[in-house]
């Protein structure tokens, strides 16, 4: 109820932006930019996805932005210089996702470390990895990649279906199977989870996989946007992630979160980025408006969860 | 429950209000806007908006604009850093989705944004490349072509190097700070500055990136200075970056040994060639270079033909000068 109660806040939120800037702006209520906004949101989304899960065990992951980058080199070093097809390069740029994690999740587990320094460190070993396999130069895919931009149903990209589609899977993991009530549980109370027979040692390790391999298939999504793959790319998509997740409501405490309000924090932030370039606002003041509505989504997140204990 | 709902309500008006202090009047309610209903909108997208050369290129152009207020409608947008590649695809899908007429665009990567570029001209949006240009082994690639308005940055680059040489003596050690090694412009300066030192005998000792960033470069020249202590110069490949190399040598009191040339002549750079900190740099009149970009971009509208590219011009900048 109370899940059904934040994703209707949510959505109150969302049309009165959209309401505004329609408002504001001749050209923002119009099927275009609507399909703009919805084919830019894809990497963001499935960085989200994988953020949610790992705020509601209580963690942080802010290693996905260089992950992607990483991910992206490998798939581009593999299309090109190792000639590889795209159906070939995917699963590795899956596996590298996937090992960044697992290196994440294990070492945080192993000696007990906060995620934030163990995921600070990778950030930058990734980051220079992907500097390093790609040289530092921009690797240009082509059409081998770029495909996937043109494969539209109603001119909404394939990417954009496919990233909800991981969203409704993710939201299905949570709420309807026994390991997705083990990490709420987790998230809660990491002591009582394990007295009560959950694997948490497995199941943390197990999130940190998942945010590697969603950062692995958004960086799919930006070469095909991008045509290439671009070592700088991904920087600072850790904080809009965290920053989307916690605009959706999930706390950064952990024990609550949920995949659909992601969805409605990715959207937020997109619909208020988006809109403020159509109507002409000057740059820094973009920055100053999205980092308060960010702190004011906060404040409310406080003020709901005392409403909820009272 | 009801007072959960006033929360979420007083959310809305606090993120609607803000996004009223920063808007603009809009358009529609200006009486000369209004009977300039039909001309044409140009989209200038550029770069980073913390690099003054840019914030340079962005008032050359409004002042442009309102000079020729009847001519065409201007609209600006730019990104957090030189980095952030992504945003500007982003900017230029959402300025196809408004309906521009046409883009005028300062590439922060010369291969990642041609694709973008073809899906706006296949949309029937006229695209102009200004300042960085595409890389033309991608244009093939994706069966397109961009018309380039800009300066031949090698050229220029030369010409700063050639001036430092004169400073200098054969086999002296000199550094080159690069700019992101992904832009073709960073590599045409570093190229340019390669030039010049060979053909003077210079030592480069090291070829180093700072991703045109002041701070970086910084950090970068501090440790240079100690791996390479007979440094005699060092070569930015623009000024934010000449600004980071000047600081660093401060810093190690080595300005009067060390000596720093840049690229671009943004003010800063005027009061470094002035107190003597920097050498030279050079200037490549990046007020009109958005200009040059609009009205080719106007001509190409006006015409419906391609003109040929079009070489702008870059000057050596002394403290003499």
């Amino acid at each position: 109820m109370r899940q059904l109660y934040n994703s209707l806040g949510l959505a109150a939120v969302l049309a009165l932006l959209i309401a505004f800037f329609g408002f504001q702006s001749e050209y923002f209520l119009t099927w275009g930019n609507f399909v703009a906004v919805a084919n830019q949101i894809p990497d963001a989304l499935l960085i989200a996805i994988g953020m949610t899960f790992v705020l509601i065990i209580g963690e942080i992951d802010l290693s996905v932005g260089a992950v992607l980058a990483l991910c992206g080199a490998v798939l581009g070093v593999a299309m090109v210089d190792w000639g590889l097809p795209f159906f070939v390069a995917v699963p590795i740029t899956l596996a590298v996702g996937a090992a960044c994690g697992l290196a994440n999740g294990l070492i945080t587990v192993r000696w007990q470390l906060p995620s934030f320094i163990v995921t600070l460190g990778m950030m930058e070993v990734a980051r220079g990895a992907a500097y390093m396999v790609t040289d530092s130069t921009t690797i240009y895919i082509g059409r081998p990649v770029d495909w996937l931009m043109g494969v539209t149903v109603a001119d909404l990209s394939v990417l954009f279906f496919g990233a909800l589609v991981v969203a409704f899977l993710a939201q299905g993991f949570l709420s309807m199977t026994i390991w997705g009530r083990g990490l709420l549980a987790l998230g809660s109370n990491t002591e009582a989870a394990r007295l009560s027979g959950i694997s948490t040692s497995r199941l943390k390790v197990l999130v940190f996989v998942g945010s590697g391999v969603c950062a692995a298939l958004a960086s799919i999504v930006l070469c095909a946007r991008l045509s290439s793959a671009d070592p700088n790319m991904g920087m600072g998509y850790e904080l809009y992630a965290i920053a989307a997740v916690v605009v959706g409501g999930t706390s950064l405490l952990g024990g609550r979160g949920s995949v659909v309000n992601t969805v409605f924090g990715v959207l937020t932030i997109a619909i208020l980025g988006t809109g403020l370039v159509q109507i002409d606002v000057e740059d820094p003041v973009k920055r100053i408006v999205t980092g308060t509505v960010v702190v004011v989504a906060v404040i409310v997140d406080y003020y709901r969860g005392r409403m909820t204990k009272q | 429950m009801l007072k959960q709902a006033y929360v979420t309500l007083a959310l809305a008006v606090v993120i609607a209000l803000s996004g009223c202090g920063g808007s603009q009047p809009e358009p529609s309610q200006d009486p000369v806007a209004e009977a300039q209903e039909n001309r044409p909108v140009v989209a200038l997208i550029m770069k980073s908006l913390a690099n003054e050369f840019f914030k340079t290129m962005e008032d050359g152009a409004r002042a442009h604009q309102s000079a020729h207020p009847s001519d065409y409608e201007l609209i600006t947008e730019g990104i957090k850093d030189e980095l952030d590649v992504n945003r500007q695809v982003q900017l230029i899908e959402q300025m196809v989705a408004r309906g521009v007429d046409a883009i005028v665009l300062a590439p922060a990567d010369s291969k990642a944004l041609v694709a973008v570029c073809k899906r706006a001209q296949d949309k029937g949006v006229v695209v102009v490349n200004i300042d960085n240009k595409l890389d033309a082994a991608v244009l093939t690639d994706q069966e397109m072509a961009v018309p380039f308005v800009g300066p031949d940055n090698r050229a220029g680059a030369k010409k700063v190097g050639d001036y430092l040489a004169t400073q200098l003596t054969a086999g002296d050690e000199v550094a080159i700070i690069e700019g992101v090694p992904s832009a073709y412009n960073a590599v045409q300066r570093k190229l340019g500055f390669e030039d010049a030192m060979k053909a003077a005998g210079m030592n480069v000792v090291t070829n180093q990136s700072a991703g045109w960033e002041q701070a970086k470069a910084n950090q970068v020249v501090s440790a240079l200075l100690t791996s390479h202590p007979e440094l005699k110069a060092i070569l930015c490949a623009n000024d934010s970056m000449a600004q980071g190399a000047v600081s660093a040598l401060r810093a190690a009191g080595k300005l009067s040994s060390v000596k720093v040339v840049g690229f671009d002549n943004i003010s800063a750079a005027q009061a470094l060639l002035k107190e003597g900190a920097l050498l030279a740099t050079a200037d490549q009149h990046g007020a009109d270079l958005a200009v040059f970009g609009i009205e080719y971009a106007l001509q190409m509208l006006a015409s419906g033909d391609t003109p040929a590219d079009q070489e702008t011009p870059v000057d050596l900048i002394t403290s003499a000068s």
